[in-house]
């Protein structure tokens, strides 16, 4: 019985030392966590936007409308996460850039962020997270891929599977035809939204 | 000295992990998609065996007999976690790349394994040792399957490609199916040189061998008959 | 519903547990002589499995989530994965005594299964809710019964081969699970 009350204690201690550690260990890194993510995210908003200087909240978007605008134009897999206004070192608004979500990925959610011009050109596409099959669905985060989508105006993608002939057609990547057809419903995402920012506001 | 040179040997040639006793083999079969991602699963799970090793040798006198499995469990657990934060923070590249077996080293039979059969019996510094030359040991393993993968897969080592690019690669080899043939190839040839060296008592890769040597099934055993 | 059995048909057949995510190749290895033994060890994941995704996912929601602790997910799940299928033990052995020597040796072996704590970790990580972890569970474990029952019954026609001497044993049994593997490509058409 003593035996087994010192097990108990020991074995109490152990997994109280063991949380209080972990504690302490997950305050210390909460902030570098968090900083590194932010960093990332900043770090592939200026890749597919270069020209911007910064990117600004605007007071105007309301993320939260951006649900039903998807939804009714067939995205309902997809989420904005944010949108920014692009600005340059004068503070005069250029475009916008955003972080899309598609949860139609092979392996689960894609994040996507992507840079327009006020022109409604698309500037660039990055990919902030992935977990696709490697080989196959991770091909989408080559610059081969990615480049497809750069420097295009159009309203809608779509992909082709026999060789991309016009602007708003990608070539799909072989072996992944899920993934691609995430990728591309994300970026379609983010182009519908931006189109209904645009159209509502009278800038 | 000599101890600690001797546990290194053990660790990385004599006892390999993977390539001799076939332990651990969900992350082998599961990150080795390339060199760089062998690398890195092979060295955060040296850091944790190094740091669990050194704990429990530490402990273990203190931890009794009875709890001694679940007291261990803890203990690989907290420090799997700690080493995932820290990954998350400061390597985000890799911790994406590893993913949910970061987590899952908590289960690797290496480490429960070194706990229960060396650190919970020797003093602190070999057991550092014996930790470290076992984490190496896994290390070195996953390196050369994620090599071989990644050279007939992707043509390339450690993310240079020496292959023109319009030669096809075989991606079958990135992908499932080329980790159980990779795998499959390397016991052969190992089940090969240790029939040629006529050695017959050593420790063969046989299927019953896989579990059998994994120690935590003998003692989730008897950690039951103390439940 | 729809969703309900897109999860399970992806966790069952499409993204294999075992042959494509790797999780529980031990047993898959190594309890695959007969087909009556992995038949035996594959129910017994299939229960475990299915308990401990409502289990865990229950904790996590209650309990990991409201106290802002879910770093803590790792060390909790598999504490719990250990003590749970220590009860089940003991429960069926009072209680179910003829599902107990139908499974009872299976179930000390399931705790290092990674599977167990792989699906938990997973069902978090897609943030699940409790009925599609149950569900992503029972779908998983699944998956793991239907490959290592192939498996067996394989392995049980290899016996009778003439298989070069090196790769008897484990190396063949390897590339039979890469053929398997393939095999199981072909149910990524249904996603």
């Amino acid at each position: 019985m003593k035996e087994n009350i010192k097990s108990i204690i020991t074995l109490t201690l152990i997994t109280l030392i063991a949380g209080a550690l972990l504690g302490y260990v997950y305050e210390l890194t909460k902030e570098p966590i968090a900083a590194k993510t932010l960093e990332a995210k900043l770090d592939a908003y200026h890749k597919v936007f270069p020209e911007a200087a910064d990117f600004k909240e605007d007071p105007g978007i309301d993320i939260g409308a951006a649900k039903s605008v998807l939804s009714s134009a067939g995205y309902p897999d997809e989420t904005i996460d944010e949108c920014l206004v692009a600005v340059d070192p004068s503070g005069n608004a250029l475009g916008h850039v955003l972080s899309v979500t598609t949860a139609e990925g092979y392996g689960g959610d894609i994040g996507v962020s992507m840079g327009i011009g006020k022109d409604g050109m698309l500037k660039g596409i990055e990919i902030l997270s992935i977990s696709e099959t490697a080989g196959l669905g991770m091909k989408a985060d080559t610059s081969e891929f990615k480049g497809q989508f750069a420097g295009k105006n159009v309203s809608k993608f779509s992909y082709t599977k026999s060789g991309a002939a016009a602007d708003y057609e990608i070539d799909a990547l072989s072996g992944a035809t899920i993934t691609t057809n995430a990728m591309v419903n994300a970026v379609n995402a983010g182009l519908e939204y931006v189109g209904s920012l645009a159209g509502g506001a009278d800038e | 000295m000599n101890k600690a040179g001797e546990r290194l040997y053990n660790g990385i040639i004599k006892e390999n992990p993977t390539l001799v006793l076939m332990l651990g083999m969900c992350p082998t079969l599961a990150v080795t998609t390339s060199a760089i991602n062998g690398v890195g699963m092979g060295l955060t799970t040296t850091v944790v065996l190094v740091m669990s090793n050194l704990l429990i040798a530490m402990l273990r006198k203190v931890i009794p007999d009875s709890v001694r499995i679940p007291a261990f469990i803890v203990i690989i657990a907290s420090f799997v976690t700690i080493v995932q934060l820290l990954l998350e923070a400061y390597i985000p590249s890799l911790y994406s790349a590893l993913g949910i077996y970061i987590p899952l080293i908590v289960v690797n039979c290496i480490i429960l394994g070194r706990a229960e059969a060396y650190a919970s019996k020797n003093p602190v510094i070999p057991s550092i040792f014996d930790g470290l030359g076992m984490g190496l040991g896994f290390t070195l393993g996953l390196t050369l399957i994620g090599i071989v993968r990644e050279i007939l897969g992707a043509g390339s080592v450690f993310g240079y490609r020496f292959l023109p690019a319009s030669m096809d690669t075989l991606t079958i080899f990135i992908l499932a199916p080329g980790a159980f043939f990779v795998l499959a190839v390397l016991t052969a040839t190992m089940n090969k040189i240790k029939s040629r060296s006529g050695k017959a008592d050593g420790p063969t890769a046989d299927c019953d061998q896989l579990c059998a040597g994994c120690p935590n099934k003998s003692c989730i055993g008897r950690s039951q008959n103390n439940g | 519903m729809g969703k309900l059995l897109a999860i399970a048909i992806g966790s069952a057949f499409i993204n294999n547990v075992v042959l494509s995510q790797f999780l529980g190749i031990c047993p898959f290895l190594g309890v695959s002589r007969k087909v009556k033994t992995a038949a035996g060890m594959g129910s017994a994941v299939v229960f475990v499995i299915t308990l401990a995704s409502a289990v865990t996912s229950l904790i996590y929601k209650f309990l990991l989530v409201p106290f802002d602790i879910t770093y803590l997910q790792t060390i909790v799940f598999i504490l719990v994965i250990a003590a749970l299928v220590q009860f089940v033990e003991m429960f069926l052995k009072k209680k179910i005594k003829s599902l107990y020597n139908a499974l009872g040796v299976y179930l000390p072996l399931i705790t290092t299964n990674c599977a167990v704590l792989g699906v938990a970790l997973k069902n978090v990580q897609n943030s699940y809710n409790i009925l599609e972890s149950v569900v992503n569970g029972f779908a998983v474990s699944v998956g793991f019964l239907v490959a290592i029952v192939i498996m067996a019954g394989l392995r049980e026609k290899i016996e009778y081969n003439n298989v070069p001497k090196a790769f008897k044993g484990t190396p063949i049994v390897l590339v039979t699970a890469g053929l398997m593997a393939i095999a199981f490509f072909g149910f990524s058409g249904l996603k």
